[in-house]
């Protein structure tokens, strides 16, 4: 089954120059920094330290116990000792973060064990233990987006593998190179969760993956490779879900009411990675990349390398640089320096030259309507842009409510098509941001 | 090492740029610019010169004025300028051509906020304005002068569309109706030529298929129904018709911003041209109905609004 009608029609260069490239295993880097949260502006909680300067730790151990959903176990990504636990910063993001020396043995910690679940909560109990997050960049806990399978039947598992961002293709080496991993975490969803149905959308720029998974899954009739137009933001929730199901998430409903996951094809790999060696999530493929890097590369790295590491393993820069992004091209968040540390759900370093970094100075709104247009969610993204220079709030939240700016998902699409080059996305979330502002003051003053 | 740029996403960018657009739009009408040169002599090069420079120096002069920032070098005057002088007849006073770019540009331009915020399209209410004001001269009255080989002289000065509302007498064939060798305005007789520009546009992607032929069939269809393929056709290809749904029921800032509410304005546009000329007997049909149809597109806009996905 395929929906004829994409809702997303953004056609991308997609800079995938890395896509034959198998992950290679960089050198061991001589310290790791692991933050202690995830570093995004959605969870604020982090999770606490259980260890302390000085202590000698092995790879896989547990440094950092997770509180709660918002957090994940940290676990050591290199064995070495504890120099430091130090304030750490990113991108507005604030926490602490474990500063470990690594003393190059890579020695593995002798406690963990191959885990072996015999009912849905002890399943998820062991995917908590993991520290498995969402790798597709949310960084949500995998174990608490299965757990939704505790209160309702998840009969759908849609698995993302459509990787519709410039540049990355860490998860499509995964698929090519770990697809027996693929099939366990299948095989760990049907038993445990009971879903009846496995759909995986990969786009059509990744023929290989698609042939090879098509291929190792020919004889089970649960899971079905959907090949998805390569278009960006396919991978993005309600796009994916759409283009795969035809279902949509309405407002004020969540996807697991609709019986549906959607898990990135990374991070199930890491989940069934779990059970296969017992060793929690400590490294990643990523893919280094970017104008100002000399060669470029899909990396295996340790969590907690900095840009300086990878950047050093794909050859060193060959241009200064002028932006250092963890992601793609279009969504990827900018760094601030080449000390940023890598976190789990980082799938792309990419440094770009002076040149790229450069944005054209923005003119006027001509009406054009290509914002609209390419919009995968039907909003008008001028207009949150024309409701922001309103000078009176209440007009301003008004029409930013009645234009249902809360819908957007940042995908920038608006911002890339622009003639004018407005900074559409970036006002999205400014008005966002705005109208949650006035909302919460209107409500206070209301009564 | 310098300061890294630290900018939201997205950081690639499609390339598009909106002098990039002018420029399209203004390569677009090339083709009928010189055609109508060709068709009616110099005096048509002075008319359309008068109307860029004029248009641009309006421009100029009100943002200087205004304390505004400095706009022309985005092209638009120049389109807004080239697109009312082709809509002018050769006979129109170079001081009426300035006047009416001065009238687009400041007062239906610039005064709502400049580019992207123009209610109506400028260059047709400086049609309409001149034509309200100098009744007569705008459009019809000029006879082709071609600037190489002598004038044909079966050719009337009067506009088909004249001679079509008078009993259809002397109406030019449907070669010369192509080839725009007939009376009227500058840019609005050579169909060809406006067919190239056309799919220049479609080509370079600046605007979509739709709303030009939408346009063109609906006032096809209806007088295929009321008089005819014959009459049809030469309705089609004359009065300004090609020039109006192509270059300016096209205009981003005063149609819909959305598909739906584009296909509605060409509907519309369509309709009330046949209307106005077939029972008004006024060949000034597809000014007025783009004019019209331009006050209408904020109810079209909110009339086609559609549900995002996830939203209410």
């Amino acid at each position: 089954m395929r929906f004829k009608k994409s809702i997303s029609s953004l056609k991308l260069p997609h800079y995938k120059s890395t896509a034959g490239m198998a992950a290679v295993r960089m050198p061991i880097p001589k310290e790791v920094l692991l933050p202690l949260s995830p570093m995004n502006a959605h969870s604020a909680t982090a999770s606490e330290p259980v260890v302390q300067v000085g202590d000698h730790v092995t790879v896989g151990q547990m440094i950092g116990r997770e509180k709660d959903r918002g957090s994940s176990h940290i676990h050591a990504s290199v064995s070495g000792t504890v120099k430091a636990i130090e304030p750490y910063a990113m991108g507005g993001a604030k926490g602490t973060a474990i500063r470990i020396e690594s003393d190059g043995r890579m020695e593995k910690c002798p406690e963990l064990q191959i885990p072996h679940p015999t009912n849905l909560d002890e399943f998820l109990q062991c995917v908590r233990d993991s520290g498995v997050v969402g790798l597709g960049g949310a960084a949500y806990p995998v174990w608490a987006k299965l757990s939704a399978a505790q209160k309702a039947h998840i009969s759908t598992v849609l698995i993302n593998g459509a990787e519709c961002e410039p540049f990355i293709t860490a998860d499509h080496r995964v698929m090519l190179e770990q697809g027996e991993l693929i099939q366990k975490g299948v095989e760990l969803l049907k038993e445990f969760l009971g879903s009846e149905e496995f759909i995986l959308g990969i786009e059509e720029n990744k023929p290989d993956a698609i042939q090879q998974l098509t291929e190792r899954f020919k004889d089970d009739p649960a899971v079905k490779i959907m090949p998805l137009s390569s278009v960006y933001p396919q991978g993005a929730k309600q796009v994916l879900l759409y283009n795969a199901t035809g279902k949509v998430v309405e407002k004020g409903q969540r996807l697991a009411s609709l019986g549906v996951i959607i898990i990135n094809v990374s991070s199930l790999v890491k989940m069934a990675e779990y059970f296969v060696t017992g060793m929690p999530m400590v490294e990643r493929i990523i893919t280094v990349d970017g104008s100002a890097v000399k060669e470029p590369k899909n990396l295996i790295v340790p969590i907690g390398c900095t840009v300086r590491d990878v950047v050093e393993a794909c050859g060193g820069l060959k241009e200064e640089p002028g932006k250092i992004l963890f992601g793609g091209a279009m969504m990827g968040k900018p760094q601030e320096s080449m000390d940023a540390a890598i976190l789990k759900a980082t799938n792309a370093v990419i440094v770009m030259n002076r040149k790229d970094a450069q944005k054209t100075a923005p003119s006027s709104c001509i009406h054009c309507g290509r914002c609209a247009a390419v919009c995968p969610l039907g909003l008008i993204p001028t207009a949150f842009y024309r409701a922001m220079e309103l000078e009176d709030e209440d007009q301003r939240a008004a029409l930013l409510q009645k234009e249902q700016v809360k819908v957007c998902m940042q995908c920038g699409c608006c911002s890339y098509v622009c003639p004018a080059h407005l900074p559409l996305a970036e006002t999205n979330t400014a008005a966002m941001g705005f109208l949650r502002g006035w909302e919460k003051n209107h409500k206070e003053g209301g009564k | 090492m310098e300061q890294l740029v630290m900018s939201s996403g997205p950081h690639i960018h499609s390339g598009a740029q909106d002098r990039r657009i002018m420029l399209d739009v203004i390569l677009a009408l090339l083709p009928a610019s010189v055609a109508g040169v060709l068709i009616f002599g110099i005096k048509a090069l002075w008319v359309l010169l008068t109307c860029v420079l004029s248009a641009v120096i309006a421009e100029f002069l009100f943002n200087l004025i205004a304390r505004k920032k400095q706009s022309v070098g985005d092209l638009s005057a120049v389109v807004t300028g080239l697109l009312l002088g082709l809509n002018l007849s050769v006979n129109v006073p170079l001081w009426q051509c300035a006047l009416g770019s001065v009238f687009a540009i400041v007062l239906v331009k610039c005064a709502f906020g400049g580019i992207g915020r123009n209610f109506a399209n400028p260059a047709i209410a400086g049609r309409v304005f001149l034509l309200l004001a100098f009744s007569g001269t705008v459009a019809g009255g000029a006879a082709p002068a071609p600037l190489f080989g002598a004038a044909a002289d079966a050719v009337s000065s009067a506009t088909p569309l004249e001679l079509l509302a008078n009993g259809a007498e002397g109406v030019p064939s449907l070669g010369d109706l192509f080839l725009g060798v007939y009376g009227g305005a500058i840019g609005e007789t050579c169909s060809l030529a406006l067919l190239l520009g056309f799919a220049y546009l479609l080509l370079r992607k600046v605007i979509s298929w739709q709303t030009p032929v939408i346009f063109t069939a609906v006032v096809f269809l209806c007088y295929l129904i009321s008089d005819g393929a014959q009459i049809a056709l030469c309705e089609v290809l004359t009065g300004g018709l090609l020039l109006g749904a192509v270059f300016m029921a096209t205009d981003y800032a005063s149609t819909p911003i959305n598909a739906r509410g584009r296909l509605l304005f060409a509907l519309g546009c369509g309709l009330i041209t046949f209307v106005i000329r077939k029972f008004f007997g006024y060949p000034e049909g597809v000014s007025f109905s783009i004019l019209l149809m331009n006050l209408l597109t904020p109810y079209l806009e909110e009339l086609t609004r559609i549900k995002p996905l996830g939203g209410v």
